[in-house]
């Protein structure tokens, strides 16, 4: 007993016991549970099938809800990944001791409760008391509707997830950026490569995985967003700002049908999975390659 | 790695000279600093405007005569009505005392999981790695009905603990695998000694690895803290009453009343509340990056 | 309620049968009772209702606990479906409009405490019916609390100078005007280009949130247009429908440019701003006008919405208070739930409100309370629905069967297919067309 308590093994899987007992107990298990809702029929008594799912790609709004969805993660994570590069490299520029407080203030937004700051922006995009209209409106341009017309709901959703989300993308490239090694830079540098040479043959390369990582996490998360669309838009105006999580609350708490808000939620898991079996798979080609080289 | 260093060599024979090195750098640095400056104005729009909005009377919000921007009778009766408030004080213990048990509960589970899985291989290793990092891909919306029955069974329902068990689950995923990054990047050489020396696996966890280490729990607290102040939808759903309550939907659920707003004090009640994490951060800020860097890259 | 009928002396005798089967249950009334009431907009209304709570408590010994949840950010839904899902909770819970409906299984019949109320106070509000009475049996009792009318609210200077004097038309006593005919949609469309050009556009809000949809479904009522008709059948593609959707295509282009982001708060703000000369809104918006904003709180007065063809509709949103099928003490609920409808009470807490709360039970919209509170003195008189105001309560989506209807309420459906036309740009073919895939979902 002694010795099977001691084999490096056992004592590893019981090191990983308390994660596996969290992963199971409340994640994997309240998704199959969620899985076998999403089979229901509305009232709960019944047993239907992928009939949710059928009914639900058949919806006009459905669509709309899925497009919408697209081009809020992949816009938002692209602005993100492009500005927390850019933010990073700028700061990577400046002298270490003048980049603490730099540093500081550009994590401002990554650090305050989201669901409080986005109340924020909503107060600055409230039609009536709009600060940015009354900017607007002192530089003599007409003032906008921010959350009333689609485009500018978009945009303002899109914007605050951007705002909300650079300074952590900020982060993990700066850190990225520091562990490259001076010498690479140096040898580049004395091969004659200017910014753009040493961008795209040495940090790009050599932050590959990370940006990757990053972008992943980001995608699933910002996917999965609740709090930003639900606080500033609610999905209007006309359901054009509706993404899958607020369209399953909308569906399943306030509808009252909770099967289909479930089978709603659910059809993030295959666009993700396959997002992610492409990422990840890449990473850990690029680290076998690393490993090889 | 080799191979990139040779590409930027071929690259550069296409480059023509480029001018005096020194007023390159200051062009660059001067650049970088005005582009910083304009980002940080842009970021800090919004907290400026909650700041501003905390110190006006809602009489002075509401009538509109002068700019938005500008406070023209500044006052802290706002922030003096929130502290003293019980509610407030009592939404804010709680969520100190959910954020403070779930990193740690979160940094338990984490730190001894990514050590077994970085140091110690054994069967499915590998794929639990992974899977730990996919769980992020069910969203929260789609657990959220079953938690109501799983809290309902543990009779947990309005209960600020049901929260300490159920945060982890967003915070442990990301801080084992910064975890995994970071123990992956100590040298080999360094367990093999303590192997040598007849360490146990624990001992050497705690004597060698936690100590060498630190910067990448560091990093990882921050995160699971910040996770988990934060944290919305859950607090929303599970709690109800104000002796459980924790701050963000505090401030939402107590100071919006129906249809009436009272937008002094819900920016002051927000700024308060943002306030711990960015004292953490500024404090903590060098260790972050530090963690992160090893973790990161590794991973 | 003069007229004393058949059924109402039948419905007396039968309150009287059941009276001492109710004392019977006092006295078993004991333990412990939980429970989740509406968190009131006016911090005295949760004060109000504890103390009258507690009183009941004391005398029946019972212990009770109570916790006020919000409805902001849905709260208050999410809380009742995770009681349904966890099968524990609250004994009492104050249910929203059309929640009772989604959550029939889960509910206690209440017939025994609803029926020798209508016995004692007359008539309930007709909404109440359509909402709680399922089956031919109450599952829940209609509570005051919260309960709301969303008449005009508005800006007497601004109808005066467009030669509508809103005083005269409704005032503050028990007389209909004639003037009061006059006040039709019609009307109303041709004041709204002279309110926008005052920089005072009219604040109708056509979100997907209750303020609009109410607004938007009581409109489609006075035209007779009814989205599903109360056979369950699809009734879009039909003239009222379209007669309603014309009406709002002349309307929207004089409202302001934001109403299709309103929520609940939104037209409350534009009209506190000073930035609206009418609003469709309980007296909450008047109420912090006054808080805040006085000039404009002193400006506004209270009246039922424009009418149509098919009749004058103010829409209705109101609450009920249900006991859990799973509830551990519902003798005790029960008792403490009748007592609670009792006039008294219901009288005591809505003067605590200044009249917010909108009595459930017809026959008390005659409390004193209306008529006190001010300024401008009597501004809130005709926010019930009073015998001479000729007027319907309605909900959007009536009189659709209510599992159609609740989609209809809650996806928004008829601010949506107005949005798409003077929002969206498309056709009202399209519209309809739209409109009628989406109703065939909800009737699956």
């Amino acid at each position: 007993m002694r010795r099977f308590l001691q084999r490096r093994s056992t004592v590893a899987f019981l090191m990983c016991l308390p994660l596996i007992l969290l992963i199971g107990g409340l994640v994997v298990y309240p998704a199959l549970y969620a899985i076998y809702l999403a089979m229901l029929n509305k009232r709960m008594t019944q047993f239907v099938g992928l009939g949710n799912f059928e009914f639900l790609l058949r919806r006009a709004t459905f669509h709309l809800v899925m497009f919408q969805s697209c081009l809020f993660a992949v816009t938002a994570v692209a602005a993100k990944a492009l500005l927390g590069f850019l933010l990073a490299h700028l700061m990577h520029v400046i002298p270490g001791r003048h980049q603490r407080i730099w540093r500081g203030l550009l994590l401002i937004p990554w650090v305050v409760p989201l669901a409080l700051s986005t109340l924020g922006w909503w107060w600055l995009f409230d039609p009536s008391y709009s600060a940015f209209n009354w900017l607007l409106a002192k530089l003599g341009a007409p003032t906008v509707p921010w959350l009333g017309a689609t485009g500018w709901a978009r945009f303002c959703m899109i914007l605050v997830n951007t705002w909300y989300g650079t300074p952590f993308f900020m982060i993990m490239y700066l850190a990225a950026l520091k562990s490259v090694p001076e010498q690479l830079f140096e040898a580049a540098a004395i091969d004659g490569a200017g910014a753009w040479g040493k961008l795209r043959f040495v940090t790009l390369p050599m932050m590959r995985n990370i940006i990757s990582i990053t972008v992943l996490f980001s995608l699933i998360v910002t996917f999965a967003d609740f709090t930003i669309v639900r606080i500033l838009t609610n999905g209007g105006p006309r359901d054009t700002t509706h993404i899958f999580a607020t369209y399953a609350f909308q569906m399943g708490i306030q509808s009252g049908d909770i099967p289909l808000g479930a089978a709603t939620s659910l059809f993030m898991l295959p666009i993700l999975a396959v997002a992610s079996f492409f990422i990840l798979r890449g990473v850990s080609r690029r680290d076998r390659e690393m490993a090889a080289a | 790695m080799s191979a990139a260093a040779s590409a930027a060599g071929t690259a550069a024979t296409r480059r023509r000279r480029v001018p005096s090195l020194a007023r390159q750098r200051r062009w660059a640095l001067w650049g970088a600093y005005s582009a910083l400056g304009v980002f940080v104005f842009m970021f800090l729009v919004p907290p400026f405007y909650m700041l501003v909005t905390s110190l006006k009377t809602s009489a002075e919000i509401s009538e509109q005569r002068t700019s938005p921007w500008l406070v023209a009778h500044p006052t802290l009766a706002n922030y003096f009505d929130l502290i003293s408030n019980d509610n407030f004080r009592s939404f804010f213990l709680n969520s100190a005392k959910v954020t403070i048990c779930v990193v740690a509960l979160s940094m338990v589970i984490s730190v001894l999981a990514a050590f077994a899985l970085a140091r110690m291989r054994f069967f499915g290793s590998s794929v639990l790695a992974t899977g730990v990092f996919l769980t992020y891909l069910i969203p929260d919306s789609l657990l959220f009905i079953p938690f109501f029955r799983i809290i309902g069974k543990l009779g947990l329902v309005n209960n600020a603990w049901a929260m300490v068990l159920i945060y982890p689950t967003l915070a442990v995923p990301f801080c084992t695998w910064i975890m995994i990054g970071y123990f992956a990047s100590i040298p080999k050489e360094l367990d093999e000694a303590a192997l040598i020396d007849g360490a146990g696996w624990l001992q050497m966890l705690f004597r060698i690895f936690i100590p060498v280490a630190m910067p990448g729990i560091i990093a990882a607290t921050i995160f699971a803290f910040t996770v988990s102040w934060g944290q919305f939808i859950y607090p929303l759903a599970y709690l109800y009453s104000s002796d459980q309550m924790v701050l963000t939907v505090g401030i939402i659920s107590d100071l919006i009343r129906a249809d009436v707003f009272q937008w002094g004090k819900i920016m002051a009640g927000s700024l308060m509340a943002a306030a711990p994490p960015v004292v953490i951060y500024a404090f903590l800020m060098d260790y972050y990056i530090a963690g992160l860097t090893a973790g990161a890259t590794k991973g | 309620m003069n007229k004393l009928s058949r059924r109402a002396v039948l419905g007396a005798a039968a309150a009287t049968a059941s009276l001492p089967l109710v004392h019977i249950r006092s006295a078993a009334a004991a333990g412990k009772l939980t429970l989740g009431l509406w968190d009131h907009w006016v911090p005295a209304g949760n004060a109000a209702m504890r103390k009258i709570i507690e009183g009941w408590a004391d005398k029946n010994k019972v212990e009770v606990s109570i916790d006020f949840i919000t409805s902001v950010g849905n709260k208050n839904l999410i809380t009742i479906a995770a009681e349904a899902q966890a099968r524990t909770g609250h004994d009492v819970q104050a249910f929203q409009a059309w929640d009772v409906h989604n959550y029939q299984q889960e509910l206690e019949p209440m017939d025994d405490v609803v029926a020798p109320l209508i016995a004692k106070y007359g008539k309930v509000n007709p909404v109440n019916e359509y909402l709680s009475k399922i089956g031919g049996h109450w599952l829940a009792v209609p509570s005051s609390s919260g309960t709301q009318y969303k008449p005009s609210s508005a800006r007497i200077s601004f109808f005066r100078d467009a030669g509508l004097d809103v005083q005269a038309m409704y005032p503050a006593r028990p007389e209909h005007t004639a003037l009061s005919d006059q006040w039709t949609w019609q009307k109303m469309l041709e004041l709204a280009p002279k309110a926008q050009q005052a920089g005072l556009a009219f604040g109708l809000g056509l979100g997907q949130t209750t303020d609009s949809v109410d607004f938007v479904g009581a409109l489609f009522h006075g035209y007779g247009a009814e989205l599903v008709n109360a056979k369950g059948e699809i009734t879009v593609d039909s003239d009222p429908v379209k007669q309603a959707l014309e009406y709002m295509a002349k309307l929207a282009p004089h409202l302001p440019p934001d109403v299709y982001s309103y929520d609940d708060a939104s037209n409350n703000r534009a009209l506190i701003s000073g930035k609206s000369a009418l609003i469709f809104n309980p007296p909450s918006a008047w109420a912090v006008a006054v808080r805040d904003n006085r000039p404009v709180g002193e400006d506004c007065w209270t009246f039922p919405n424009p009418s149509g063809e098919k009749g004058r509709f103010v829409p209705y949103l109101p609450y009920s208070w249900g006991i859990w099928s799973f509830a551990k003490n519902k003798s005790a609920a029960k008792d403490l739930l009748s007592f609670l409808c009792q006039r008294e009470q219901v009288e005591a807490l809505c003067t605590a409100v200044d009249g917010y709360d909108i009595p459930p039970f017809l026959s008390m919209a005659d409390f004193d309370v209306w008529a006190k509170v001010g300024p401008p003195l009597g501004t809130v008189y005709n926010y019930p629905i009073r015998p001479w105001h000729n007027a319907t309560p309605s909900i959007a989506g009536f009189p659709a069967p209510p599992d159609i209807a609740v989609q209809i309420y809650n996806r928004a459906t008829m601010t949506t297919m107005v949005a798409k036309m003077t929002q969206g740009g498309q056709s009202m073919k399209d519209v309809i067309a739209w409109a009628k895939d989406e109703l065939e979902g909800f009737t699956r």
